[in-house]
């Protein structure tokens, strides 16, 4: 798995230098993700540009970039067809392929003193029911102004559903933590720590594959998942898989960091993302 | 033999490893280095970088005393105001706190008085704590001095050491003498109270980890 993230390097070298000219140009609303970026050379004018100066407030186009590179190195292995199905890189490998990618394009882009993601220790995905937390900091105390938990929900081998796929438990401190929160699912223990923080932390579902459409990366946003804990046994990936059904209207990663930013105190908000 | 289940804290004797169960927080402002100095005393590392830490989080140490094993399950709680509910929660039955200024900042030395009475709210009435001034390798930036510090611990009835988990300076002197003043309270409360011996307080004191062993701590 190392020697695939290493051999795409360059590319992802490459891509960046396009991306920092083309977020140092726009300065007017935020672009669409740009889906096929792979396939699009730079230009020779971007190898002329000063890299890593974006502007410190303009952190949504930085996180789109990060997300749809994150996103397609997640999908090439999503998509992988084996011809001998031999190949089935496990939920853990998956949200560390996503994740590594997604964190090496945000500190290539220098985007960290606005927008940051703090990966939680094993301990914690098990007490908090995250796998990392991002946050968009306010400038000159770089604490928290909103945050987004997010929990990676996998598909099994391209059709059925990962339930509860076993977060490293063999080593003693983890059995420790399992038995901390027994009494609840994972999904309800996020639910539960993004309640605890308040209106400005948002848990998010990043699924990594959906029923119908493996190879795609959707994500289920709210502040209110907890509104939803009185009404139901309880809550898991069904329950939050259910959201798209009520719904056709998929947001991008722009229009939903521009709702989390527009959004008045108090105020409930959830959302359908595509990601990919 | 023993010592190698330890270790690895695996199977079915994971959880039988040990004789006691100690239940301990470290707590705090932001940034004065409460998982740093956990870190330093776990893993005997230190790294400059801040990363401020999410709710809550926790290591386990085994120490042994008198030839008994006791296991150290350290809460690392965060300390920023917008996760104190979920780390107060925690409070509850811990037997030890470790409560952490920073030498270098007025502010967190300010708070501590605050802190304790979260103790006092959120604790079992006899959980123990050592208040520990960090950064004392920094002594240019010192403002708050040792005396200072050794008072207020006086007045609030808590032991006191300054630390630093960057020189690796009375990290494990904090933690042991946490240690045996649990131990201490432990021996007092079975030798006044023998309804203690009935698990009457150890129910309190382990609360939801394994249930303590129902002789006296020979500790
Ligand atoms: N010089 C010096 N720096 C230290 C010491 N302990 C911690 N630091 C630094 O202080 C900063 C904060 O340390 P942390 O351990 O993350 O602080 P914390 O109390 O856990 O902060 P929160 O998680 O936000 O509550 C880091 O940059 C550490 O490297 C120390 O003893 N000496
Ligand atoms: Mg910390």
């Amino acid at each position: 798995m190392g020697s695939n993230v290493k051999s795409n390097e360059i590319p992802l070298q490459k891509n960046t230098l396009w991306t920092s000219l083309r977020t140092t140009l726009q300065k007017g609303p935020a672009p669409a993700p740009r889906r096929n970026a792979a396939s699009v050379q730079p230009s020779i004018f971007s190898t002329l540009m000063r890299p890593n100066v974006p502007n410190p407030k303009d952190f949504i186009p930085l996180y789109c970039d990060c997300m749809s590179k994150a996103c397609s190195r997640t999908q090439e292995y999503l998509l992988f067809k084996d011809p001998e199905d031999k190949f089935h890189p496990s939920p853990e490998v998956l949200t560390q392929i996503f994740l590594m990618t997604y964190i090496s394009q945000s500190i290539h882009l220098n985007m960290t003193d606005s927008f940051n993601c703090t990966v939680m220790t094993p301990q914690q995905r098990i007490l908090l029911g995250a796998d990392w937390v991002w946050a968009i900091l306010d400038k000159p105390t770089k604490n928290p102004r909103i945050q987004i938990a997010v929990q990676v929900l996998h598909m099994a081998n391209g059709e059925g559903v990962v339930e509860n796929y076993p977060r490293e438990s063999g080593t003693e401190s983890l059995q420790m933590a399992q038995r901390e929160s027994s009494n609840k699912t994972v999904c309800e223990r996020m639910v539960d720590f993004c309640a605890s923080v308040g209106k400005e932390c948002y848990a998010l579902f990043l699924f990594l594959g959906r029923r119908n459409d493996a190879g795609n990366i959707y994500g289920v946003l709210s502040n209110n998942f907890q509104a939803a804990i009185g009404k139901c046994d309880n809550i898991d990936r069904d329950l939050i898989e259910n959201f798209f059904k009520g719904s056709k209207y998929l947001h991008t990663p722009t229009g939903m960091l521009q709702s989390i930013i527009s959004k008045r105190d108090q105020e409930a908000l959830t959302l359908l993302i595509k990601f990919s | 033999m023993a010592a190698t289940q330890d270790a690895k804290g695996k199977g079915e004797g994971g959880d039988q490893n040990f004789d006691y169960m100690f239940k301990l927080l470290i707590i705090g402002n932001s940034s004065v280095g409460k998982t740093s100095f956990l870190f330093r005393y776990a893993d005997d590392a230190f790294t400059s970088a801040f990363v401020s830490t999410v709710g809550i989080d926790f290591k386990v140490k085994t120490v042994y005393k008198n030839e008994k094993r006791i296991k150290l399950q350290i809460w690392d709680t965060a300390g920023q105001e917008r996760y104190r509910t979920i780390t107060t929660a925690y409070y509850r039955g811990a037997m030890g706190f470790i409560l952490m200024y920073d030498i270098t900042n007025e502010e967190s030395f300010g708070a501590v008085q605050d802190w304790a009475t979260q103790i006092k709210t959120y604790s079992w009435d006899n959980a123990q704590v050592v208040l520990a001034g960090n950064k004392c390798d920094m002594e240019e930036e010192r403002v708050v001095s040792v005396d200072s510090g050794r008072l207020l611990a006086e007045q609030l009835g808590f032991e006191f050491f300054e630390t630093s988990a960057k020189d690796n300076v009375n990290v494990k002197q904090t933690f042991e003498r946490l240690v045996d003043l649990i131990c201490d309270k432990m021996s007092e409360s079975l030798d006044t109270d023998p309804a203690v011996t009935t698990g009457a307080a150890t129910a309190k004191l382990s609360d939801s980890a394994p249930p303590l062993q129902q002789q006296g701590c020979n500790c």
